[in-house]
């Protein structure tokens, strides 16, 4: 189980100088111990591990939660970087509403939204985007809910003088490829992240931002006088879309106080697949991307939930409670270390999976070291009532909360890749869905890879066949035998993982109508 | 559910059987928790084990190791989620100095961040429902005695919907020739929710 070659070079080792430029700015984005976990782990790899923002970057329903309005504009240079050390989006010092209402807009109002975007931007690292584009815009800007969506960064500016500003940088920014850099605008309405900021309080200052928001239709006459392309305007995946109703939800005001936000109309969904197409006409970033990595792109495509981060649900943190300054961090789509190693993850899911839903999961002797380990585990008690389709993998489920006997837990502990193979083939066929993929990179070293997918499948064949279940898969690897993988840091495993370890397939309660109403994430091409 | 002892009876074994205190012991036994003062994950030592890395015995079978993984991972998980709902200032004892943790796609890196990562998290109440745990292959760790652990169950943090969630851990022991203390090298931590709303 080889990876295809033709793995280019070039693009990694500008990617990773790149990296190496903006390291220093990423040291704080860590703790001072943020040393690799292993003290064996090659440097270069850490710089790997912390340097891709694009990957971390990647939001899902809720982003990140910034207040634009905590800080005067004026002062707030390099605030868009995150808070503290982590990686956590988190609200901590809010400032009461009132003080956020004002200040931004001399005459107390809220602005006008607009919502810039980077075409291919998710292959840039936020922090040398944004600086790349402050270097060239005649004004200054401060980017609000910087964001990755689909293939590409955006965020929002407040006033329509920055955003003709910005629109002005487009084509005149080149990427370390060389390549030009577009930048489009659109009028975004209010965005939902000043939604959550608003009391009922401020409703009236509200109308009054919402009628001159929608002269919109004057600011949209400016906007139109900018080189403006319609066809990439993209669908705001975050906001509902009915806007009239987001809002009035959250600020209790009734729908028909509320005009039309003629930005809500009709957008294209940027297509992710057909980017040869669009892009002909458009600047050669677009031939680059899908030069570089043809293959990984189409790999990309079909997890796109790992680039679009649709689909999964935040936690709702509310302000009652004596911890109301506890916040639960905002839920990210899925983590990978590096860019090298996303796309390696995602060829090997890719390729096991095909194996494993074929029919014949023989193929899957070649991931599995000698002496790899599997066990599979449901999370029931099997004499508590638990739905019957469950019922078939009670036998072969390791739950040792429950499962006291210790020749059993050895029994139920799979030991040898021929031994592991057989009890994977007697398991239910499957059809697994690579959309619904969210996957967790949570352990490197020179020597193990683990990571942990969580997605759904549907089984086809037999009683229940048809039924959706959920499941969660760690998987720990180590690189191919090949010493040449070895000597390159970068390529460790550029050779398929063994999975030496491959601990646990379980499956969470799901009852199909669940998940037949399960929030899908959009794929990058429509339907 | 009785239906599938016959698959499970082999031998003299008997069937599946709930028993809630196999693993006899000092370090193991269940006390109380109010008897814990320290937050600690500790096993008896291995034969051969006490030493560090360089001297991992090699005539130990991989039965030993599955038996040692359980015992670990059943001590680690009764402190490490007690200690997340009851005593949660003490969680980062639990972690290596250099740990990680991915908490549904965030990355927190070393005991610093780890320490402000948990006291900003609303207080939480864990049932955890299922266990499972392997030895890991001396040659993905360089022999540095190294457990998978994974617990999957229900929490709810205060002020929010109760969550499915599932977890996983990279434990890593330290042996001396009385005991060996496990400690969190990583940690992975997701929600798993599937429904529509």
């Amino acid at each position: 189980m080889s990876l295809p070659s033709g793995h280019t070079t070039g693009h990694t080792d500008q990617v990773v100088q790149r990296r190496a430029r903006c390291w220093d700015i990423y040291q704080r984005r860590f703790s001072s111990r943020s040393e690799p976990v292993n003290p064996g782990m090659h440097s270069s790899s850490h710089q790997q591990q912390d340097g891709d923002a694009a990957m971390h970057g990647a939001h899902m329903d809720s982003p990140v939660r910034y207040t634009p309005y905590a800080i005067s504009p004026y002062n707030r240079k390099g605030s868009f970087r995150k808070q503290d050390q982590t990686h956590v989006n988190m609200e901590r010092e809010q400032k009461p509403p009132e003080r956020r209402m004002e200040g931004n807009m001399p005459d107390g109002t809220l602005g006008s939204w607009f919502k810039i975007t980077v075409p291919f931007g998710i292959k840039y690292n936020e922090k040398w985007l944004l600086n790349l584009i402050q270097n060239e815009c005649s004004v200054p800007f401060v980017p609000v809910e910087f964001h990755y969506e689909n293939m590409h960064a955006s965020f929002f500016v407040e006033n329509a003088s920055i955003a003709y500003a910005l629109k002005n940088v487009s084509g005149k920014i080149w990427d370390e490829d060389n390549e030009k850099i577009s930048i489009f605008v659109n009028p975004a309405g209010i965005p939902h992240f000043v939604h959550r900021e608003l009391k009922s309080e401020k409703v009236e200052q509200i109308k009054l931002a919402m009628n001159q928001q929608c002269d919109v239709s004057q600011e949209a006459l400016d906007i139109q006088r900018l080189p403006f392309y319609p066809d990439m305007v993209n669908r705001d995946t975050k906001m509902a879309s009915n806007p009239r109703k987001c809002m009035a939800a959250s600020l209790d005001v009734h729908e028909e106080n509320i005009p039309t936000v003629t930005s809500a109309g009709e957008m294209d969904k940027w297509k992710g697949i057909e980017l040869g197409e669009k892009c002909a006409d458009r600047s050669p970033v677009c031939t680059t991307f899908l030069d570089t990595s043809s293959n990984i792109n189409s790999i990309l495509e079909l997890f796109p939930k790992v680039l679009c981060l649709d689909g999964q649900q935040s936690p709702r943190a509310t302000l009652c409670g004596t911890e109301a300054h506890k916040r639960l961090p905002t839920c990210k789509g899925s983590f990978f270390g590096s860019e090298m190693l996303k796309n390696l993850v995602l060829q090997f899911l890719q390729q096991y999976y095909l194996i494993y839903d074929s029919g014949d999961r023989q193929g899957l002797l070649s991931a599995y070291h000698d002496e790899a380990c599997f066990s599979l585990s449901i999370p029931f008690n099997p004499e508590d009532s638990a739905p019957s389709r469950f019922c078939k993998f009670f036998k072969d489920s390791r739950n040792i909360k429950i499962l006291k006997d210790p020749y059993l837990r050895g029994e139920l502990l799979k030991h040898t890749k021929l031994d592991i193979v057989d009890s994977l083939s007697v398991l239910p066929k499957t059809q697994h869905d690579l959309s619904s993929f969210l996957v967790d990179m949570w352990y490197q070293t020179e020597w193990m890879l683990c990571f942990s997918v969580n997605g759904v499948f549907k089984e086809v064949e037999g009683q229940s066949q048809g039924s959706v279940l959920a499941f969660t898969r760690t998987f720990i690897a180590t690189p191919g035998s090949s010493s040449s993988c070895l000597r390159n840091n970068q390529c460790d495993y550029v050779r398929a993982p063994h999975v030496l370890a491959w601990p646990k397939m379980y499956f969470p309660v799901t009852e199909p109508g669940d998940l037949a109403g399960a929030k899908k994430p959009k794929p990058n091409s429509q339907g | 559910m009785r239906k599938y002892r016959s698959h499970w009876s082999q031998g003299d074994r008997e069937g599946y059987q709930r028993r809630s205190n196999y693993y006899e012991g000092p370090h193991t036994s269940h006390s109380s928790p109010a008897d814990r003062t320290r937050e600690e994950v500790v096993t008896p030592t291995l034969p051969g084990h006490a030493a560090t890395r360089s001297q991992m015995a090699t005539s130990l079978d991989f039965k030993t190791y599955v038996d040692q993984a359980c015992r670990a991972a059943e001590e680690f998980v009764n402190i490490y989620y007690e200690t997340m709902d009851k005593r949660r200032r003490a969680l980062t004892r639990l972690y290596l100095d250099k740990a990680t943790l991915i908490w549904n796609g965030n990355a927190v890196s070393g005991l610093d961040a780890l320490n402000n990562f948990f006291d900003t998290l609303p207080s939480s109440e864990f049932q955890v429902n299922m266990l499972d745990c392997q030895p890991v292959h001396e040659q993905a760790t360089q022999s540095q005695t190294t457990v998978l652990v994974v617990t999957s169950g229900t929490v709810k943090f205060d002020g929010n919907k109760q969550h499915f969630f599932n977890q996983n851990f990279l434990l890593t022991a330290q042996s001396t020739p009385n005991n060996t203390v496990w400690k969190i090298a990583s940690d992975c931590f997701r929600f798993q929710d599937w429904s529509s709303s």
